[in-house]
C-alpha cells in the first residue's frame, strides 16, 4: 500500500509528500479496508452458511431478501440493530459491556498479518504465525468476561466449557504449526506461503521442477497430519459443530451469549464467524499455499523483462487478482467443509472432547514434530549437521526418503493411535455401565 | 452376506441398528461415511424432490409462489354447510358440536318458530370463536347431520381481533364447496345427510334455516309462502294478503309469522303428528 501510495501522489502526482504522511495513509487506508472487509465477510458467512446447511438438509435456505436471499444478512443486521440491549439488573454492567469488545477486537487484529494475495498483507511481521495465535487466545478471556458478568449458570458453563477447550485446542493447533515452521525455517507467514511454490513438492526441496504455485504442504505426511490435526483444533476454537460445546443451545441455551441481546449479541456473532473466516483462511495460507495457485507465478515472470526487473503493472494486477481468486476460493472451500462437518456429525460431549484432544490430538501431533524434523534432516541437513547416511544422494533421492521416511512414521503412529485411543474408550465405557449397573442395584 | 449389520428391512420403513465398537467405523472412516451421506444430500438437492418415498432432493414448497395439495382429511377451522339446492342449512342446533369443544368455543341459539315458540330444528345464530379454536376436529366427528366440517383454509390472519369470531353467515358454505374439498369423505356421508336434511326443511316453518346471505332464495321462499297463504286465503274468502317486498328484512317476517300458521296448520300437521309425539303434547301443554 505504501509503494503504490508513493507512486501515485509523489510519483503521478508529484506533490512530494513526507515519508510519514504516506506512511499514515496507507496504514489508516488499510486499516479501513481491514474494518470493512471483515464484516463483509461475516455478513457473507453467515449467508453462505445457512444456505449450505439448508441444502445438506433438503431445503432451499433464506432466498426472499434480494435475489437468491443474498440481502438477508442485511436484513439481519437492521433487526439486530433495532433489537433492545438488555442487561440483566445482577449483572456486572461494566464487565458485561466490555465483553463483547474484548472478543471482537482480537478477531479484527488478526486480520493485520493475513495475506490476501500476493504482497497484499497488512503487515508483513517476522512472527506473523506467532501473532495470529497469541492474539486469538485473547478472545478467551472476553468469552470468561462474559460469562462471569452475566451472573447467569448456562453463561458462566457456556464460558468455562468455551476457555477449558480453546485451551486444550492451541496446543495441537500450535504443535502442528510448528511442524510446519520446522519445515519452512521461519514464523512469517509470507516466508510459509513463499515456500510452496512448485509442483505437488516445494521449489526449496526441489530445484528445478516447473512452478505451478502447487507446492503445498498438504502433499507431504507430514503436512497432512498437521493439516487434518489443524483443523480439527481449527473447528473446536471457532466453536463449530461437532464441537460447539459452549453453546450446546440444547444444554445451556446459548452459553456465554445467553445473557446477551440486540448489537452486544451481534457483536459475538461477529466475532465467532470473523474468526471462522479466519481459520479457514489460515487453513487455507499453511497448507493450502494461501494465494498460490497455477498461475499466479507465471503472470509475474511475464511481465519482468531485462529494463523492468520489478515486473510490470498490468501483469503484476493480473497476479495480484488471481492470487486473491485463489485465496478466497480456498477458504470459502474450508468454510464449506466446516458447514459440511456441521451437516454430518453431532455435538460431542465435553468429556469426548477433552479425550479427543488431549489423548488423540497432542500425541499425533507431536509425532508429526518428530517426523517434521526428520524431513528437514533428510532433505536439508549434510555431514555438517551429522547427517551421513544421505551424503552424496541426489536431492529426488533425498526427497524421496524423507517422503517414505515420515509417511511411514505418520501413518504407524497414526494406526496405533487409533487402536489405542479406541481400546480406551471401550474401557471407559465398560466402566460406565459397570458403574450404572452398580448404582442400579 | 445379504443383511448388513446396520440395517434390518421390516415391513414399514427401515430400522438401523447401529453397533458399539463396529472396527468398520473406526480410524475416522465412521466420519467420513458420515460426510458422504451428507454429500450425497447435498448434491441431490439441487433436484426438486416431490415424491415422498424419496429421501433426496429438496421438499420445500416455495409458499405464497408454489401451493401444496391439501389432503382431503386436513382439518383447520370448522365451517357450517349449507344446501345448494334448497339453500337449507344442515345444522340442526342439536348441540352437540358445542357440547363436545374442549375449548367451549362454539355458541348457538336454537331457532324458535316466531308463532308457537317453539324450538325449530335450526339454528338462529351459531359462533365460532376461530381464536381459541384447536382445529381439533370433534366438532365436526360429533355431528349427527353433517353440518359442520373442517375447512382447508388456513390464510386466517388479520390484523382485527374480533374478525376472529365468526358468525354463522361467515361460517356458512354450499355442500358443493365441501364436496369440492372432500370429495370421497362428503360421498361416503352424502346420502344419509341430504336425507335428514329432507326431514329437517319439513319441520322448519316459514324461511327459517335458510341462509342467511342466499337473499334471493328467502325471497323466492317468501313469495312462495305468500302465494300458498293467498291460495288458502282465497279458499277462506278472505282478502288476499299483498307479496311480500323481497329485500327487505325487517316487514318482511311480521307479515310472513301472520301467515305462516295457517299455512302449517293446513300443510304440516300430519307430519308433526308422525314426528317427536312427545314433543307437541308438551308443545301444547306449555
Ligand atoms: S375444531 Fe375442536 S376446538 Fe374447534 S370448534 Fe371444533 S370442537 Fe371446538
Ligand atoms: S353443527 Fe351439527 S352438532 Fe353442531 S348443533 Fe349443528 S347439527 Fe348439532
Amino acid at each position: 500500500m505504501y509503494d503504490m501510495l508513493a507512486a501515485l501522489i509523489n510519483g503521478t502526482l508529484g506533490w512530494g509528500w513526507p515519508e510519514w504522511a504516506l506512511n499514515l495513509l496507507s496504514y489508516i487506508l488499510v486499516v479501513t479496508i481491514v474494518l470493512v472487509v471483515a464484516p463483509l465477510q461475516m455478513l457473507f458467512f453467515t449467508y453462505y452458511e445457512r444456505r449450505v446447511i439448508a441444502r445438506m438438509q433438503d431445503r432451499v435456505g433464506p432466498n426472499r431478501v434480494g435475489p437468491e436471499g443474498i440481502w438477508q444478512p442485511i436484513a439481519d443486521g437492521v433487526k439486530m440493530f433495532t433489537k433492545e440491549d438488555i442487561v440483566p439488573q445482577a449483572a456486572d454492567r461494566i464487565v458485561h459491556f466490555l465483553a463483547p469488545c474484548v472478543v471482537v477486537a482480537p478477531t479484527v487484529l488478526m486480520f493485520a498479518v493475513v495475506p490476501w494475495g500476493p504482497g497484499m498483507v497488512p503487515v508483513d511481521l517476522p512472527t506473523g504465525l506467532l501473532f495470529f495465535f497469541a492474539i486469538s487466545s485473547i478472545s478467551a478471556v472476553g468469552l470468561m468476561m462474559a460469562g462471569w458478568a452475566s451472573n447467569n449458570k448456562f453463561s458462566l458453563l457456556g464460558a468455562m466449557r468455551a476457555v477449558a477447550q480453546m485451551v486444550s485446542y492451541e496446543i495441537p493447533a500450535v504443535l502442528s504449526l510448528i511442524a510446519i515452521v520446522i519445515v519452512v525455517g521461519s514464523l512469517s507467514i509470507n516466508d510459509i506461503i513463499a515456500y510452496q511454490t512448485g509442483l505437488i513438492v516445494s521449489n526449496r526441496d526441489l530445484p528445478g521442477i516447473p512452478d505451478l504455485g502447487l507446492g503445498w504442504f498438504v502433499f507431504t505426511p507430514v503436512g497432512f497430519v498437521a493439516f487434518i490435526a489443524f483443523f480439527i483444533a481449527a473447528l473446536a476454537e471457532g466453536e463449530r459443530t461437532p464441537f460447539d460445546i459452549p453453546e450446546a443451545d440444547s444444554e445451556i441455551v446459548a452459553g456465554y451469549m445467553t445473557e446477551y441481546s440486540g448489537m452486544k449479541f451481534g457483536l459475538f456473532y461477529l466475532a465467532q464467524y470473523v474468526l471462522n473466516f479466519l481459520l479457514c483462511a489460515i487453513t487455507a495460507i499453511i497448507f493450502f499455499g494461501g494465494w498460490q495457485g497455477p498461475g499466479v507465478g507465471w503472470l509475474y515472470a511475464q511481465g519482468i523483462t531485462p529494463e523492468n526487473p520489478n515486473g510490470n503493472g498490468l501483469f503484476n494486477v493480473l497476479a495480484g487478482v488471481l492470487g486473491v481468486f485463489y485465496f478466497l476460493l480456498k477458504t470459502y472451500l474450508f468454510f464449506f467443509v466446516m458447514v459440511w462437518l456441521r451437516g454430518a456429525l453431532p455435538r460431542l460431549r465435553i468429556d469426548q472432547l477433552m479425550d479427543f484432544g488431549w489423548k488423540f490430538l497432542i500425541p499425533l501431533t507431536l509425532a508429526n514434530l518428530f517426523s517434521a524434523a526428520l524431513w528437514v534432516a533428510f532433505t536439508r541437513w549434510g555431514p555438517a549437521e551429522g547427517m551421513l547416511i544421505t551424503v552424496g544422494w541426489s536431492p529426488v533421492l533425498r526427497w524421496l526418503a524423507a517422503f517414505v521416511v515420515t509417511l511411514a512414521i505418520n501413518l504407524g503412529v497414526y494406526l496405533w493411535l487409533t487402536r489405542v485411543y479406541a481400546a480406551s474408550q471401550a474401557e471407559r465405557r465398560r466402566a460406565e455401565l459397570e458403574e450404572l449397573i452398580a448404582a442400579g442395584s | 452376506m445379504t443383511a448388513s449389520p446396520f440395517e434390518i428391512e421390516i415391513p414399514r420403513g427401515r430400522v438401523i441398528e447401529v453397533q458399539r465398537d463396529d472396527t468398520r467405523v473406526r480410524r475416522g472412516t465412521g466420519l467420513l461415511r458420515g460426510m458422504a451421506v451428507i454429500w450425497k444430500h447435498w448434491k441431490e438437492s439441487f433436484k426438486l424432490n416431490r415424491s415422498y418415498s424419496q429421501i433426496h432432493g429438496t421438499f420445500t414448497i416455495e409458499y405464497p409462489e408454489e401451493r401444496p395439495r391439501i389432503p382431503e382429511a386436513y382439518r383447520n377451522m370448522p365451517i357450517l354447510l349449507y344446501d345448494d339446492e334448497t339453500g337449507h342449512e344442515l345444522c340442526t342446533s342439536c348441540f352437540q358440536c358445542e357440547r363436545i369443544c374442549p375449548p367451549q368455543v362454539i355458541h348457538m341459539t336454537q331457532a324458535k318458530d316466531p308463532a308457537t315458540g317453539k324450538p325449530v330444528p335450526a339454528v338462529a345464530e351459531f359462533i365460532i370463536e376461530y381464536d381459541a379454536c384447536m382445529s381439533c376436529g370433534f366438532c365436526a366427528e360429533v355431528c349427527p347431520f353433517d353440518a359442520i366440517k373442517m375447512d382447508h383454509e388456513f390464510e386466517l390472519s388479520t390484523d382485527d381481533h374480533l374478525r376472529l369470531t365468526v358468525h354463522k353467515e361467515q361460517l356458512l358454505r354450499p355442500i358443493s364447496y365441501y364436496a369440492h374439498i372432500a370429495p370421497t369423505m362428503w360421498a361416503e356421508v352424502r346420502e344419509g345427510a341430504l336425507k335428514k336434511l329432507q326431514g329437517n326443511i319439513r319441520r322448519r316453518p316459514d324461511v327459517i334455516g335458510l341462509a342467511p346471505q342466499l337473499t334471493e332464495k328467502i325471497a323466492a321462499r317468501r313469495a312462495e309462502l305468500a302465494a300458498q297463504a293467498a291460495q288458502a286465503a282465497q279458499a277462506a274468502a278472505a282478502t288476499p294478503a299483498p307479496p311480500a317486498a323481497p329485500a327487505a328484512a325487517a316487514p318482511a317476517p311480521a307479515e310472513g309469522r301472520k301467515l305462516t300458521p295457517e299455512e302449517k296448520a293446513a300443510k304440516l300437521a300430519a307430519i308433526r303428528a308422525a314426528n317427536a309425539a312427545k314433543k307437541q303434547q308438551s308443545g301444547d301443554g306449555s
